[in-house]
């Protein structure tokens, strides 16, 4: 059998923005792994080929060993599609089987098992056309799938995915570096400290609501304190930190200040004090010191999100804070609303006051308003000497694929930088 | 009817809040007029407001001086069919 992960330029991939903008849905994180490694492991499969939009698999293709968009990989097996957006935990399709599919209201494919012996059927020469063809000739599941669909979805679920995960995982103990003292509230049997981690003397280890996994060759630094359940990545390192309960920060990353459920992909800078709260955090991003996000209305209402700049979505939710996209930077002070898109590849320079709630992917932001600033050139010179701090490399596919979302983005930053000229020109006249 | 130049040297002045009269075609923004980075970006995007133009960012912050920034918008707003 081999699993088909699909993440499909559908209506509904905008709800991921701006964190999907340059990676495939699966690769999003929620407890202590990523969406496609749960979905992996629960159907447990060992042949994976993955599908996502055209303009990411270049990039895609240097960061894994799976084939990638290859309709080549659809003909000869047993295959099980499944789009990225099902939650792995509530998928109880058996791997292989008679041939069924599955839609959504909305008429989005969430799986398709097709035996071998059916693949003559079918249009096999692309993902779309597989799909297409599945949906005319196989009888519909019967059960349901539940999907998560928005970003807040994952930050909502965080702290009960990391208890799981922290179970699934099966580890506990220390094979790492402690100085004492550390003091361990709750069960030492709800924490693991990783190989090569480094605990350093004063941290606090709370693990009495909830577990903590510090992975490979993290570094806690003093005064440290990490609620449960938490995971902090390999190699990311907390700058006494007041880590909250219900984050998973991701590998590389520099986390200071206070922070409360939520997600941090991987290599950003949080190097400060500020307070981030049930945010999601792209890769390569640096929120300057004093950076703090509201994750709670003062009047306790639902918080709303705008993914698209003009529609206000209610996420049924009284605490969600911001949602921020790759490689985003933010100056000393800057103030995030409750429910902020920061788009990717963005800079801020704050205000001292409260941002608009919806920042466009390359915006500059400054002085109150969006511009153009100097341009993606700027931003891509310093995304390469960001990414090279880490021995990352900015390779001619991330180029291409920032130059794409630029054309995919530019609306709401037109509309952005317009709206701001017109403030810019009221100020000065 | 205002030329390019003079619209350039008048949407200058009040970016830099400068007096118009002082400013002539060969003074370098920077040098000159004393333009900061941030003003900079200000004077794009009050020229492209002012002549309901878009500019290319790396294009237009290339210019250093105002006759030559005269020049960039005029051959912009031929481009994007825009009349001065």
């Amino acid at each position: 059998m081999r699993l088909v992960l699909f993440d499909r330029q559908t209506e509904s991939r905008i709800n991921f923005y701006p964190v999907a903008l340059c990676r495939p849905i699966w690769e999003l994180r929620c407890g202590m792994t990523s969406l496609g490694e749960k979905l992996i492991a629960k159907i447990g499969a060992t042949d994976v080929v993955g599908f996502l939009p055209e303009y990411i698999a270049d990039v895609y293709r240097e960061r894994s060993d799976w084939t990638i968009n290859d309709a080549a990989s659809l003909g000869a097996e047993d295959l099980l599609l499944v789009n990225a957006r099902v939650k792995a935990e509530s998928f109880e399709v058996a791997p292989t089987g008679p041939s069924q599919v599955a839609f959504d209201d909305n008429g989005e494919c969430l799986f398709a098992r097709i035996a071998k012996e059916d693949l003559g059927k079918l249009v096999t020469d692309s993902i779309d056309g597989l799909i297409e063809s599945a949906r005319e000739a196989f009888p519909r599941y019967e059960g349901e799938i539940a999907t998560w669909n928005y970003t807040w979805d994952l930050i909502l679920s965080n702290p009960e995915q990391l208890t799981k995960d922290f179970a699934a995982a099966g580890r506990s103990g220390n094979v790492g570096h402690v100085e004492e003292p550390l003091a361990i509230r709750g069960s030492r049997d709800d924490v693991y400290i990783g190989k090569d981690a480094r605990v350093h003397p004063m941290v606090v280890i709370d693990a009495e609501h909830g577990p903590v996994y510090i992975d490979d060759g993290a570094e806690i630094h003093p005064f440290t304190r990490i609620e449960g359940p938490c995971y902090i990545g390999k190699k990311s390192i907390l700058l006494g930190a007041k880590c909250r309960e219900g984050n998973s920060i991701g590998p590389m990353c520099r986390v200071g200040g206070e922070v409360e459920e939520s997600i941090i992909q991987g290599y950003s800078n949080k190097y400060h004090d500020g307070f981030l709260g049930h945010a999601y955090v792209g890769e390569w991003v640096n929120l300057g010191a004093l950076t703090t996000n509201s994750d709670l209305k003062n009047d306790y209402s639902d918080v709303s999100v705008m993914l698209d700049g003009k529609h206000a979505i209610d996420t049924g939710s009284r605490k969600v804070g911001s949602l921020i996209g790759d490689h985003t930077k933010t100056s000393i002070g800057t103030l995030f609303n409750t429910g902020s898109y920061v788009g990717a590849m963005t800079l801020i320079a704050g205000t001292g006051k409260p941002l608009p709630k919806f920042i466009p992917s390359f915006a500059w932001f400054l002085e109150g308003v969006v511009t153009k600033g100097f341009g993606k050139r700027k931003l891509f010179e310093t995304a390469k000497i960001a990414m090279g701090r880490r021995d990352h490399e900015w390779t001619p596919a991330q180029e291409a694929m920032w130059e794409e979302i630029f054309k995919i983005t530019a609306e709401p930053r037109m509309d952005a930088i317009k709206k701001g000229r017109r403030a810019m020109r009221a100020q000065r006249s | 009817m205002a030329t390019v130049q003079d619209r350039v040297i008048e949407v200058t002045a009040r970016v830099l809040q400068l007096d118009a009269a002082d400013i002539t075609p060969d003074n370098n923004f920077t040098s000159d007029l004393g333009a900061e980075s941030v003003q900079s970006i200000e004077l794009v995007a009050m020229f492209e407001e002012e002549f309901g133009i878009e500019m290319d960012e790396d294009g237009a912050l290339a210019v250093t001086t105002v006759g030559s920034a005269a020049e960039f918008i005029a051959g912009v707003c031929k481009e994007q069919g825009v009349e001065v």
